[in-house]
């Protein structure tokens, strides 16, 4: 059911053959996808799903129209065209009208592994079988989330570019409760080829977590020194990328505006140590080799040694601003300029301090200092004279991502882990991070 | 704003239960795109006899397809408007107490019997190790077709007329000084849904769900300081009319106008305050800690993994004293205008009206009918959706609202008496814990109340609170003059992640000696 490349050329080809608009950009994509859903210690829902689709953007006279369709066949492809036509048509002139790009070389990123385009019914519902036998043994309530995903797809443009890619990701996420309900843990991580995906290490981790946060201590909330686990600072990234764009930066409307409509580019906004990248080639997280309208992608810094060295430029704004527009992000790197700290180490080190495995419910409240509240979940612990000490229950926190990593507050930084596809990210240890209240949430 | 939707609400006609099949069910081209013409029932036969044949207990078909139309623009340029459809089946079945689901978009008698097979070989091989049978209740066969109660279907208007909406309103805020940026988009979406069940049901819809947006900034570059007013009306189970009969441009104006009021307003002191919360912004305090903490599902730790859990539990059922005595929250599938106003769930259950919290006292869930028995239940409450034919249906909230005071008391009586509190309009930044105790709201605007009177604008406002700790401190409700159906139009949950629409009806309410923090600081 997956597109070759072959295939996808042939219907990318078909769709500009019907165009008559001055310039158009068309994508075909094609979409394996399996998944086992339990809670309970039992089995929940379970699906196979195929899709497939096709979208069109035209341009006449500099309007634009845009239209999709999940069918394939020749009549709906064209209809599709069609209505992308009348709707440019009827369009005022789209102001930020680029041509499409020429024919692009893009460097092969190797992201697809059969085992997860064709996993096994059978040996799925035996792993998870496995889990829930094993949570059933050491006490604990198992709830969780199994899936296979393969897509194939390809793009072209009227200006005779054509890109195509296979991917796979596979990911298995388990919380374990145990009985009582007064402790919880949880752990995931993804990989590529479901092969390789360690279920055994995801299961023994979020069951441990569960039983060693048994009879959890409330204390106050307040500012405390935090050992954030890698999923713990997946969790809080994900809400800062969005920040790196160049022309809300430079409207005003962004951390990293300064007065004038400049930027904080040159400038050190985080602790020396700290590079934020993204890189298609990362043997870890491969990902997209083509960033924005079908750009090659490129190993970008947006921050190195704490320095901001780039924002995102679109296609549109940095012809505005004469510059060059930015082939990323695809992924979302954060690692170390200097050798990495282990776990034991940053508990090691701290004499007072809070473990936390993870956040929740992150949202912005001042996008002026990427100021975000949220919550702890499934595991906290107090770190006492260099050992963990107890589990304590959890916290709301309100706190600015911008200041969490200036000098002087990031004290350790770890290996960097595969968390999901496109998170490459480390465990930090940071001086002081601000919880404002209780929750006696599990 | 004090425009309220409900108004015009009542005016509009609901085409329920006709017998007839209307013209649109099986119309090939309804605009846009044509949808190919199925023999769906033909299908239906297909998937349901190969699912009983090969041992399935119940199996039903869904055949959907979808329209969606956007238009986004900022400030005086559309961005861009995009059409797209998609149409498929998906066949879920349940053999030994397991389920099995698979869907594909290639709509043929060929594909819809490999489909079912394959929908049997999954529940097979996961059968092997269930530990918990899935047990489902009985529910009454059903047929018949639902239509959206609307004046005028979104997908009959043309482009044109829909990004000159969006221009005027950009135009109107744009014309407050000290305006810098404005963003605005509309998004329709078409559902057109055919169900068959082994119990013999069968049965269309046509459902329209329609979200106009705007957000409006401005900067004050000698400070570098910027302030956004988004949108206070949301997203609504209307037609086009909604973008008429509610005054967009003008709240468009007074965003503007607030958007620049903002940048100069009193920063909150924090401490306690009470609280007056208008429904553009109660609604949303309503869907996070009474939509989602009354799911069954998540009582019963099937979210564990995901959204989370609930401090509610089965044996709370008609103890727990959820809220003060004035609080009835009700669930209503039937509410016109709802964004979750349907008339039969994903599994035959029809829309239906139920209590959840009555006098202060927690007494509903939100079941399905596989949660049903799980309670004690003989019958679902019909809470079962998917978001698209190749999602799994799986347990969604209803309409869920707070029922308005008897009396005729506006938000003015509300607010007169206060002494030290903050009156809120609009949704904000919002966060809840996973098992729906502890949150944290903020809203569009924050006005000062003083002995009884709005005396101006405050800035960076957020309160924290606990579910029935807030609820408890409710004293006042508005009556009917101030109740609006506000809702939400991507709600997420579940695992594969499903998005659900869904409206929370409520009046202007009062909250007293509430915990109020400063988000700047």
């Amino acid at each position: 059911m997956l597109l070759s490349e072959k295939e996808a050329k042939q219907y990318t080809d078909k769709i500009l053959s019907f165009v008559k608009a001055d310039d158009a950009q068309v994508s075909v994509s094609s979409e394996k996808y399996s998944h086992l859903r339990f809670a309970r210690n039992a089995f929940l829902t379970s699906g196979n799903v195929v899709e497939q689709g096709a979208n069109v953007t035209v341009w006449i006279d500099q309007k634009r129209g845009s239209s999709s369709t999940s069918s394939l066949e020749d009549a709906s492809l064209k209809a599709m065209v069609e209505e992308a036509e009348e709707i440019a048509i009827i369009s005022p002139v789209d102001r930020e009208y680029l041509p499409t790009l020429g024919p692009q070389q893009y460097r092969e990123s190797s992201r697809f592994a059969e085992a997860t385009a064709n996993i096994s019914l059978k040996e799925r519902a035996q792993s998870i079988s496995e889990i829930l036998k094993e949570s059933e043994k050491s006490k604990v309530i198992s709830a969780g989330f199994h899936e296979a995903r393969a897509v194939s797809s390809g793009f072209a443009t009227k200006n005779n570019n054509f890109g195509f890619e296979k991917r796979t990701n596979a990911r298995l996420s388990l919380t374990a409760r145990t009985v009582d309900g007064a402790s919880s843990g949880y752990f995931q991580r993804s990989s590529v080829d479901l092969a390789k995906l360690d279920t055994k290490r995801i299961a023994d981790e979020s069951i441990r977590k569960a039983n060693e946060g048994r009879d959890p201590k409330t204390i106050d909330p307040g500012i405390y020194t935090v050992i954030l686990e890698p999923q713990a600072v997946a969790d809080l990234l994900g809400s800062v990328t969005i920040q790196f764009d160049a022309r809300r930066a430079e409207e005003g409307r962004s951390p990293f505006s300064e007065q004038g409509g400049k930027t904080k580019i040159g400038q050190k906004i985080f602790d020396e140590r700290i590079n934020i990248l993204s890189d298609p080639w990362n043997a870890k997280v491969p990902d997209s080799p083509w960033a924005q309208a079908g750009l090659p992608a490129e190993k970008i810094y947006f921050v190195k040694n704490g320095v901001l060295e780039n924002l995102v430029y679109s296609r549109f704004w940095a012809k505005t601003k004469d510059t060059e527009p930015t082939r990323g992000p695809v992924n979302t790197i954060l690692e170390s300029s200097e050798p990495a700290s282990s776990m034991e180490e940053m508990i090691r080190s701290t004499k007072r301090g809070l473990i936390v495995s993870r956040f929740w419910y992150i949202r912005t409240t001042d996008p002026r200092t990427a100021s975000s509240t949220g919550l702890t979940r499934d595991g906290v612990w107090m770190v006492e004279n260099g050992k963990i000490a107890y589990p304590v229950s959890n916290f709301r926190f309100n706190q600015s991502i911008v200041q969490m990593l200036n000098s002087g507050n990031v004290e350790m930084i770890g290996t960097p882990e595969r968390i999901d596809d496109g998170e490459l990210l480390p465990a930090l240890k940071l001086k002081e991070f601000n919880f404002t209240s209780q929750s006696e949430a599990v | 704003m004090t425009i309220s939707r409900r108004a015009f609400l009542k005016t509009t006609a609901l085409a329920l239960g006709a017998t007839a099949v209307p013209s649109w069910a099986h119309s090939a081209d309804l605009s846009g795109l044509p949808f190919p013409v199925f023999d769906k029932n033909a299908l239906a036969d297909t998937a349901l006899s190969i699912a009983k044949k090969l041992g399935a207990s119940y199996a039903d078909i869904r055949i959907n397809k979808y329209r969606i139309e956007s238009v986004s623009t900022r400030e005086r340029q559309v961005q861009s408007v995009a059409k797209g459809q998609n149409y498929g089946f998906g066949v879920r079945v349940l053999v030994n107490g397991t389920w099995g689901f698979a869907a594909s978009p290639l709509v043929t008698a060929k594909e819809v019997e490999r489909v079912a097979r394959e929908a049997i070989d999954i529940a097979k091989a996961n059968s092997v190790f269930q530990t918990k049978p899935i047990v489902i209740v009985d529910a009454p066969k059903v047929s018949g077709t639902w239509k959206t109660a609307m004046k005028r279907d979104p997908f009959d208007v043309p482009i044109n007329e829909k990004t000159e909406f969006l221009m005027k309103l950009n135009e109107a805020a744009l014309s407050v000084k000290g305006v810098a940026f404005v963003n605005s988009s509309m998004a329709w979406v078409n559902e057109q849904k055919f169900l068959a069940t082994s119990d013999g049901s069968r049965v269309e819809q046509y459902v329209i769900r329609g979200v106009p947006n705007f957000s409006v900034t401005a900067v004050d570059r000698a400070k570098g300081d910027f302030q956004t007013r988004n949108a206070l009306a949301q997203g609504s189970g209307m037609g086009w009319e909604y973008t008429s009969e509610y005054d967009w441009i003008g709240e468009a104006k007074q965003a503007g106008e607030e958007a620049v009021e903002k940048l100069n307003a009193k920063p909150i002191k924090p401490g306690n305050y009470d609280l007056v919360l208008h429904p553009s912004h109660l609604f949303l305090t309503i869907h996070e800690s009474v939509g989602h903490s009354t799911e069954l599902d998540r009582a019963l730790l099937w979210e564990a993994n995901y959204a989370g859990t609930s401090f509610l539990t089965p044996d709370k059922t008609n103890k727990l004293q959820f809220g003060s005595k004035i609080v009835n929250f009700f669930a209503d599938r039937t509410q016109i205008g709802g964004l979750a106003t349907i008339g039969w769930d994903d599994e035959g259950v029809a829309g239906q009206k139920w209590d959840i919290v009555k006098d202060g006292r927690f007494v509903g869930w939100q079941t399905t009918r596989s949660l049903a028995p799980l309670i004690g239940a003989k019958t679902s409450t019909g809470c079962l959706h998917a978001d698209s034919w190749s999602s799994v249906p799986f347990p969604r909230m209803p309409n869920l609202s707070l029922a308005p005071s008897e009396e005729d008391i506006s938000t003015d009586n509300l607010i007169s008496d206060v002494e030290n509190g903050i009156m809120i309009r609009g949704r904000g930044s919002y966060s809840i814990d996973q098992q729906r105790y502890n949150f944290q709201f903020g809203g569009q605007t924050f006005w000062e109340i003083k002995n009884g009177k709005v005396t101006g604008m405050l800035r960076d406002v957020a309160y924290q609170s606990r579910t029935t700790d807030f609820w408890n401190a409710c004293d006042g409700l508005g009556g009917k003059s101030t109740y609006e159906l506000p809702g939400t139009f991507n709600d997420g949950k579940g695992q594969p992640g499903q998005s659900n629409a869904v409206s929370h009806g409520c009046p202007s309410a009062r909250f007293r000696n509430i915990n109020v923090l400063n988000t700047a600081v």
